[in-house]
């Protein structure tokens, strides 16, 4: 009969692994691959870096062949913005414009005869409100301005006015005077004139006009 | 704090420069990550941002280039509106003097009409309201000034004709003041305004 001895003399740090994969060989060629991989992500993205910025220059250079052409077409464009508000502009002015001549030339006949007219006056627009300087602007904000006409005269009597009122309200007058008024007081005697003084009365009368829109 | 040596020195020196190398390894891999992939990474998309906007604004441009020949129509369409209307009377100065142009052009319908001009003097020049896209080139309203003598029909018809002559004067303003002296004579002070080129606005 004889005895089986086993002997072991290994450190236990000594024990290797029965497993064909070793952990001292793995983990270097781990790291290493990490860093090879990050190598070749990096190649990859240089590679596309390198790939768009040909393709920048190429359209770079394409804009830059196009641009004498592109700004041609630029130039037109600004220009017909322009002349558009331009006409914009003065289509304001169109649009706010008021005919006098044809009111004017009938007045004459809508005059009683026992009426004698002594001033017309339609007053000029008035001064724009002195310009902000802080904050300056190209041109007046209110597109409004009202337009009036003030009559003066001499009468034999109150009803002669009133006729010339009426008048004012026909369709001879409707384009331009939207409202006529005597305004109070405005009847006064003839201080100026002897003789037929006493029945003469002189008088006045407001007329309101369109308006004139700038818009 | 203190390092406790004796667990390296029982790792066998074999698993010592494989631990080593493992962490180069790592921190080759990570340097790698934060000095190059991530950089690039930056640089590719600001790269790919740019190109997309350089592909639009070409897109655009080639768009832009393409409609040349109708844009060249459009222009040419309303810049011939602009020099219609500007033909038609917007006031342009004669010898530097716009009283000098009023009179010019209302001086033979004075004469039309029996209204004697004994003055004309250049008045006042308003600025036109603007529109949302303010023009290049301001028009304001030139005011000028006729003073002078005539019957009430002479007047009010010298009015009504410079109206239908020029469809761009309007009257601004009007004075009419009778004479003891000459019943059907008048002194009349007129003022029409015309639309005329103001100051240029710089872009």
């Amino acid at each position: 009969m004889s005895n089986v001895y086993h002997l072991n003399l290994l450190q236990p740090e000594e024990h290797l692994s029965s497993s064909p994969i070793r952990l001292r060989v793995m983990l270097p060629m781990f790291a290493l691959l990490s860093a090879l991989g990050v190598g070749v992500w990096w190649s990859v993205l240089a590679g596309r870096v390198h790939a768009v910025t040909q393709q920048k220059s190429a359209i770079e250079a394409n804009l830059a062949q196009l641009k004498p052409t592109h700004e041609t077409v630029l130039g037109l464009r600004t220009e017909q913005h322009d002349l558009t508000a331009t006409l914009e502009q003065l289509a304001y002015y169109t649009r706010a414009q008021l005919r006098f001549g044809p009111s004017l030339q009938a007045l004459a006949h809508h005059v009683p005869d026992q009426i004698q007219l002594t001033e017309l006056h339609i007053p000029p627009p008035p001064e724009p409100p002195p310009p902000d300087p802080k904050n300056p602007v190209w041109g007046p904000t209110n597109p409004i301005e009202r337009v009036t006409l003030r009559l003066t005269g001499r009468t034999t009597g109150a009803s002669q006015v009133e006729t010339l009122l009426r008048a004012f309200r026909t369709e001879a007058f409707t384009n331009l005077i939207r409202s006529a008024q005597i305004p109070k007081g405005a009847y006064r005697q003839d201080t100026t004139r002897r003789g037929a003084a006493k029945e003469t009365l002189l008088f006045e009368l407001n007329c309101e006009c369109a308006l004139r829109r700038f818009e | 704090m203190s390092l406790n040596t004796s667990i390296i020195h029982k790792i066998a020196p074999s698993m010592q420069r494989s631990i080593l190398i493992t962490l180069g390894g790592l921190m080759i891999a990570g340097a790698m990550v934060f000095f190059l992939v991530l950089p690039a990474r930056a640089r590719l998309q600001t790269l790919a941002a740019e190109l997309n906007t350089l592909r639009d604004t070409l897109a655009t441009v080639r768009a832009d280039i393409a409609g040349t020949e109708q844009q060249r129509l459009k222009t040419a369409e309303v810049r011939s509106k602009h020099d219609a209307l500007v033909r038609s009377g917007v006031l342009q100065p004669l010898l530097n003097s716009f009283a000098m142009r009023g009179k010019s052009l209302l001086d033979p319908l004075a004469q039309q009409t029996g209204f004697a001009i004994a003055n004309v003097k250049e008045d006042r020049f308003l600025r036109l309201q603007v529109p949302k896209q303010v023009p290049l080139h301001l028009y304001g309203r030139q005011m000028i000034e006729f003073s002078g003598q005539g019957a009430y029909t002479s007047i009010v018809n010298f009015i009504a004709l410079a109206e239908e002559r020029f469809p761009l004067c309007t009257l601004a303003g009007l004075k009419i003041i009778s004479q003891n002296q000459t019943p059907e004579t008048h002194k009349a002070f007129i003022t029409f305004e015309w639309p005329a080129k103001g100051e240029k606005r710089t872009p």
